[in-house]
């Protein structure tokens, strides 16, 4: 794995910009019980857009 | 209809679980858009385009607004966008460069006698090269006989996929690798070339606004099906050949929003208004 994104989950506000900048599919879940952004790391490319659209910086890539 | 999808008993075992969860939680037969993103399996599975790449976000955000995905068929064209297609769970074609909508308006035709109780969609998603130089003349003729196909073009300004050339759709004074001294010409403006051509429905939007982008791409189909053409025009930027960082994607469509370079427009026929006004009507009961 070269470059992912990271999800804190106690900042994530359940927002779904992420979502909506993500130019990969079904690399960020919502979960709709927790209100809260998961990421499947092993799709992830790490162009970080999802980190730029974040209102809360509760993404990062490593 | 998720009876239309369906693994045989004896394959269960040795089915991918990408095919097995599209079944179970795809968007085939539900009512999904794009506010459902990140909770149902999408159409679209790992492709091969770029990191931070925004022609793959601009289909992603198309393949969740389908409204009938179960009944499209989509016309690809030589371009980035037909190196995702094999990766799309949905009907469809990959046409000769420039042909994708002659070759549409005889799927349509074909499609409406083989099946005329079912509505089929037939959408053509090819990139700027495909759409506004090499196959403009196909384009425009579609427009000209009203087919009722939808034309989306998704626009890198650029030919991305073959090291960079300067493309119809590209800007004014645009550097590229292949076009090293900037671009000598304007921009082509193809929504009012499709306004002046007869389309009922035309739109341009940005992946920026993914609701303004699912209306425009629903609109579209439901004029194609009813009324006649329509087009729509999604700015996709290439941050690997415009040389910006992938993370800059939005920034840079939301950039060039501002100061007016690329501006999101809608034009409507009044027969397509009246259309969805009555949908509309229908819709709110």
């Amino acid at each position: 794995m070269y470059a992912a994104v990271r999800i804190n989950e106690i900042i994530c506000i359940g927002c779904k910009k992420c979502i909506y900048a993500c130019p990969d599919p079904n690399v960020l879940s919502f979960d709709e019980e927790t209100r809260k952004v998961s990421a499947d790391e092993s799709r992830c490319k790490g162009c970080g857009l999802c980190v730029s659209e974040c209102p809360k910086d509760a993404m990062s890539i490593y | 209809m998720r009876n239309l999808f369906q693994v045989s008993a004896a394959f269960e075992d040795i089915m991918p679980a990408e095919y097995k969860s599209l079944i179970e939680n795809g968007p085939f037969g539900g009512d999904k858009g794009v506010t459902d993103l990140g909770t149902f399996k999408e159409l679209l599975e790992e492709h091969p385009l770029c990191a931070g790449c925004g022609l793959a976000l601009s289909l992603r955000l198309i393949l969740a607004s389908l409204p009938n995905p179960e009944h499209t068929i989509i016309v690809g064209s030589t371009g980035c966008s037909a190196l995702a297609f094999p990766q799309a769970a949905v009907h469809n074609i990959h046409s000769l460069f420039g042909n994708q909508n002659a070759v549409a308006s005889g799927l349509k035709r074909a499609l409406s006698l083989r099946f005329p109780d079912v509505v089929k969609d037939v959408v053509v998603i090819a990139g700027d090269g495909a759409t506004a130089d090499i196959g403009l003349d196909m384009v425009m003729h579609s427009w000209f006989r009203q087919e009722r196909i939808t034309t989306i073009m998704l626009d890198n300004e650029a030919y991305a996929n073959t090291g960079g050339q300067e493309s119809g759709m590209s800007q004014e004074g645009a550097v590229l690798n292949m076009a090293p001294k900037g671009k000598n010409f304007s921009k082509i403006s193809v929504p009012e070339l499709a306004w002046a051509s007869g389309c009922a429905y035309v739109a341009a939007v940005t992946p920026a606004n993914p609701r303004k982008l699912q209306s425009a791409v629903r609109r579209g189909i439901l004029a194609a099906r009813e009324t006649g053409s329509s087009y729509i025009q999604v700015y996709s930027p290439c941050p690997t050949n415009y040389k910006f960082k992938p993370n800059q994607t939005i920034e840079k469509v939301k950039s060039r929003e501002k100061d007016g370079t690329y501006q999101v427009r809608e034009y409507i026929s009044d027969e397509a208004q009246l259309l969805f006004d009555r949908l509309e009507e229908v819709k709110n009961g």
